[in-house]
């Protein structure tokens, strides 16, 4: 199940979110484990074990202002403390959730517009009643935030069914290098990053997991082959850009404005030098047909300063680009 | 037990015991009472004296309890209208509470997680973060999806949280911006009205100080620092985002480029598939909002591309083109 992120400490505003939160879900269940509310709130065990025992010396002044025990929370000590396990025996104040910020509900319908191109969002009556449920259980009108509805994408409802139907999904790919093949893929999971979307899967050809970019796929078709791999067989790295012992180090120069386009590139820990206005650093690609790319999107931002062979690659192709002009012109 | 204790009471005890207190109170609770007698303040209240600093810290705490989306509001003092000093603060349940009749289901929890997922950094993660747990209160499990993904949206521009903060509070908003074409940036002062993402890229719908005419701002465009004013505006009816990513949507549509391609390219098969091209022989009809934003993605494509119109935007790929093998000459 997905998960609030977790291992992250909380601040302050997020620990009493937390904490009105789950005194509403400890009500509703009567008693649950530590480890199932934990599991439920994505967080660790010791977090809801500290939750519980503020909640359980918690409450409110009173009639006489000095917090007499029945104007406390309190729980069973012996399930908690013996057992693990968790469950009010006194309640004050609160009872039900509560309401979403008008910033937080923005994030969320912001978050589902971003993902309208997915299958599960096909159904657009069904989302947008979600939408307004998110805006009515708003403490205000949500901040005006939203994402382009880019509408749903036929390839990512094809690698659904391809899953839901437990065969291989085949397609013809152009590698970045500029070779054109027809792949036969377990799918695995679909990712994304801004605008581009990925497959990741596990590609019959190579033997291997392999990240495949959805606008470079044509003519996707489901198979008949059964998949033989699954996404609860297969270890995916969390980074969608693995770097490797074989990436090529470039060093560049970029404008201190445009250095964030080039974020995903630099390596933990690269030097970056500060000259006037850019920032000289060094980028891993796995193959200069990348870079050459990348280098002619960002004119007059970012430059490559050795090696030699890197700079030659790219003057030539945006000389070869810039003759196209000179040969049409004539 | 330790309430007596006056060892540190942690910041979210004394924020938790706040909240109750108010929800607690029908007529609701003076300030005075308030630092004398909730967890967390009384340890530091001086019955005689200066409470200067505890006022402080509970005028920090309403705002970061509100930011929240508790409603927690003042009442005047019946008896003493216009008084601050009797001024008496509670929680409306009703306004608190989520309604009864919202409920969500597993699959939609599902999305909502997946929503929430889309945000991993700056403000959006931390109010997604925030809404998730709200979620998890309801005890509502998500369904196990068909299908694993990962979305992800970066937040690069440096100017996306003040404006984000901005919005909420209907304030002015100062920046410098630069223009392409133009040599320096020029400072503006607007009202913002709306944050919207169109083709991946965030831009700021506002309307000019002084001139109340509306104009679309893209955030990477921003330069330095972007400052909340003091001086408010009212916000004007109507939905905000609608309206900016129509306008959008009108300008991208208005705009057509053409351009040819090398058959079996990457130009040629990943311009094929952005949005609204359309294929006419062995040229492409692309729509673009912004001419130089077009011009840079053409130039990456190098010998792949060759725009036939319109001629500014042949003339911005050529070059581009130009400058970049200059540069690596």
């Amino acid at each position: 199940m997905a998960r609030v992120k977790k291992s992250k400490p909380m601040h302050a505003q997020e620990k009493l979110t937390f904490l009105l939160s789950l005194v509403p879900y400890l009500i509703e269940r009567e008693r649950v484990s530590v480890a199932e509310a934990a599991e439920h709130f994505g967080v660790d065990a010791e977090q809801i074990r500290e939750a519980v025992r503020l909640i359980a010396v918690s409450g409110v002044p009173g009639e006489t202002s000095t917090y007499q025990y029945e104007d406390l929370f309190d729980i069973a000590w012996d399930d908690f403390e013996d057992n693990d396990q968790i469950v009010l025996t006194n309640q004050v104040a609160l009872d039900d959730s509560p309401r979403f910020s008008a910033r937080e509900a923005a994030a969320l319908i912001a978050g589902l517009q971003y993902l309208s191109a997915l299958p599960e969002n096909a159904d657009r009556t069904a989302v947008a009643s979600l939408m307004t449920k998110l805006s009515r259980g708003a403490s205000a009108q949500p901040s005006p935030l939203a994402v382009e509805d880019t509408g749903s994408d036929a390839t990512l409802a094809l690698i659904r069914e391809s899953v839901e139907s437990g065969v291989q999904l085949e397609f013809d790919y152009l590698g970045a290098r500029g070779t054109r093949e027809r792949r036969r893929v377990d799918p695995l999971r679909v990712e994304s990053m801004d605008a581009d979307w990925y497959l990741r899967g596990w590609d019959h050809l190579r033997g291997a997991v392999r990240t495949f970019r959805l606008d470079r796929i044509s003519d996707p078709r489901v198979s008949e082959q059964p998949i033989s791999h699954s996404a609860a067989d297969v270890a995916l790295p969390d980074s969608l850009f693995e770097s490797s012992a074989d990436d090529l180090v470039v060093t560049v120069d970029v404008t201190n404005s445009a250095a964030a386009l080039l974020a995903d590139y630099i390596p933990d820990g690269a030097v970056r030098e500060q000259l006037e206005g850019r920032v000289r650093t060094t980028v891993r690609v796995s193959h200069y047909h990348g870079l050459k790319r990348l280098m002619a999107s960002m004119p007059g931002v970012a430059t490559v300063v050795e090696p030699a062979e890197a700079r030659r690659v790219v003057a030539e192709w945006a000389a070869a680009g810039a003759a196209r002009y000179a040969e049409d012109a004539s | 037990m330790s309430l007596d204790n006056s060892a540190k009471v942690p910041v979210e005890e004394r924020l938790f015991s706040l909240v109750l207190a108010l929800l607690a109170t029908e007529n609701g609770l003076t300030k005075t009472e308030i630092l004398s007698t909730v967890q967390g303040y009384r340890q530091d209240f001086a019955h005689t004296g200066d409470n200067a600093n505890l006022e402080r810290k509970f005028e920090r705490d309403k705002d970061d309890i509100r930011e929240l989306g508790v409603p927690l509001e003042t009442v005047q003092s019946p008896g003493d209208p216009g008084n601050n000093q009797n001024l008496r603060y509670r929680i409306p349940r009703g306004a608190y509470e989520l309604p009864t009749d919202i409920a969500f289901s597993g699959e939609e929890t599902t999305l909502l997680n997946l929503a929430a997922m889309v945000w991993r950094e700056g403000s959006l993660s931390t109010e997604s973060r925030r809404a998730l747990l709200k979620l998890r209160s309801l005890g509502v499990t998500a369904d196990e999806p068909v299908l694993g993904y990962a979305p992800r949206v970066r937040v690069r521009d440096a100017a996306f949280d003040t404006l984000n903060a901005a919005l909420g509070r209907n304030a002015y908003v100062r920046f410098d911006y630069l223009k392409p074409g133009e040599e320096k940036a020029r400072l503006r002062t607007v009202a913002p009205l709306a944050l919207v993402q169109h083709q991946g890229r965030w831009h700021l719908a506002a309307e000019e100080e002084g001139t109340g005419i509306r104009k679309t701002f893209l955030l990477r465009r921003i330069v330095g620092r972007v400052t909340i004013t003091g001086k408010t505006f009212e916000a004007p009816a109507g939905d905000q985002t609608a309206r900016a990513l129509a306008e959008l949507e009108e300008v991208w549509n208005a705009h057509t480029a053409v351009v040819q391609v090398e058959p079996g390219s990457d130009a040629s098969t990943r311009l094929a598939k952005r949005r609204g091209t359309v294929a006419v022989a062995s040229e492409l009809h692309l729509h673009f909002s912004d001419i130089n934003i077009l011009a840079d993605e053409l130039a990456g494509f190098g010998p792949e591309v060759l725009v036939i119109s319109p001629p500014e935007l042949r003339s911005a790929v050529r070059d581009r083109l130009i400058r970049t093998a200059a540069d690596h000459g």
